[in-house]
């Protein structure tokens, strides 16, 4: 059983696009509301920086618009509240909340391996705050990508149905993923980052054990001990206490 | 500060950084004025060595100036601050701590090159926080003057990243 869809946000089901964050930031500077867009079919679907997000038959990928008011720092935490929207609409769908961990900062994994990606475009306004902001998120619902089109280290990926045996639709995960994401986005709105913070560390993949940060010059180890309130990874490394804001985490 | 006057103005600032070093002075500030809205203001600074090994984080300004050539030649490091980037009103500045790239993405073209004519809400780079992608558009049209990042840098709040005249 899922929730009602949440009131005031449009949904659009496609069966084909190019990406849901293409198609997502075409749509956003008309949008009035919060929008869902979601595709069954992706024929340039993609990662962060450019990589390539693979997208086998039967798999989720919906990006939804926001027009947030909050200065672009504080947008950018939304990476948490995705995350934990994923997590619980996945629970709601069955999934056993303990075979569900975050990966700083919005990766959701399953028994340890790569289920989902979540991504985050935003655009300035050019007067420091945002036109608008996109929220892309992909699931590996019926199957898993090839590890081969991965990068060697990166997390295994899994699927929903093999590692879960859970069968659900792109459609069955939008309706629990949508009135989830309101529920959080209303609680990130009226209380802040901090309930959300609390919310994403007690279900943190690897919290006090040390981890790898990768930077795009530089490769920090550490052990992993907080995200602070500006949601920065927080290492303890020999070196002393490291907070990092943008890297890629390999354990 | 005209062309003509540019060269001039170096060995102005020469001039400053050794009475500077001679007179053991940790900082001087001289305003040169050569006329109505045509003036050259100069600081010229030096630390005093530091007590412990303390590592100081670099200001953010220091990767962008220019190499600082002569200057450097003096025994004090002491980094002419003629032209301050976060001071200049054309500058374009970081909406958030993260990283800077200026391709959209790995192997593509950059955004936007010095000397390029720009559109008002063209995009010319991107800033990442937390796997949030912050495409920053130009507030006006105009040229690319200068860009004081570099591709992957990290920058902090309010760092200038480009200046669009």
């Amino acid at each position: 059983m899922t929730l009602a869809w949440p009131e005031g946000v449009g949904r659009h089901v496609l069966p084909s696009t190019d990406s849901t964050m293409a198609e997502a930031a075409r749509r956003a500077p008309s949008a009035l509301g919060p929008e869902w867009v979601l595709a069954f079919e992706q024929t340039a679907g993609r990662g962060r920086r450019g990589r390539a997000w693979s997208m086998p038959a039967g798999n989720f990928a919906a990006s939804l618009i926001l027009h947030p008011k909050e200065p672009p720092q504080q947008v950018a935490l939304r990476s948490f509240v995705a995350a934990l929207a994923l997590h619980d609409a996945l629970v709601a769908l069955g999934v056993p909340a303990t075979d569900l961990a975050l990966k700083w900062p919005n990766d959701v994994l399953l028994k340890g391996g790569k289920l989902a990606g979540i991504l985050l475009e935003s655009l300035g306004d050019g007067r420091g705050g945002l036109a608008h902001l996109v929220i892309g998120i992909g699931v590996n619902l019926a199957a898993a990508p090839e590890p081969s089109a991965l990068e060697a280290t990166a997390v295994a990926p899994v699927s929903l149905a093999a590692d879960a045996g859970v069968q659900v639709g792109p459609e069955d995960v939008l309706n629990a993923l949508a009135p989830a994401y309101a529920d959080l986005e209303a609680q990130f709105t009226t209380y802040g980052f901090a309930p959300i913070r609390n919310a994403w560390l007690s279900k943190a993949a690897r919290l006090g054990e040390v981890i790898t940060a990768r930077l795009p010059t530089d490769e920090i180890t550490g052990t992993f001990t907080d995200v602070d309130m500006d949601g920065n990874l927080v290492l303890e490394t020999l070196k002393g206490r490291r907070t990092i804001a943008a890297a890629d985490i390999f354990f | 500060m005209t062309n003509k006057t540019h060269e001039q103005d170096v060995e102005f600032i020469r001039a400053l950084a050794e009475l500077l070093n001679e007179n053991d002075l940790t900082e001087l500030q001289v305003k040169r004025d050569y006329g109505e809205d045509d003036s050259l203001n100069v600081r010229v600074s030096r630390q005093q060595p530091a007590p412990a090994p303390v590592q100081y984080a670099a200001p953010a300004a220091s990767a962008m100036m220019p190499a600082p050539g002569p200057i450097a030649e003096t025994a004090a490091p002491a980094p002419a601050t003629a032209e301050d980037p976060a001071q200049n009103p054309n500058a374009v500045t970081s909406p958030m701590v993260g990283t800077v790239y200026l391709q959209p993405e790995p192997g593509a073209p950059s955004f936007v090159s010095v000397g390029d004519k720009v559109a008002e809400g063209q995009t010319l780079l991107i800033v990442e926080a937390m796997k949030t992608m912050n495409q920053i558009p130009s507030p006006r049209a105009g040229t690319v003057k200068r860009i004081l990042v570099e591709d992957k840098a990290p920058v902090e709040f309010g760092a200038p990243l480009m200046i669009i005249e």
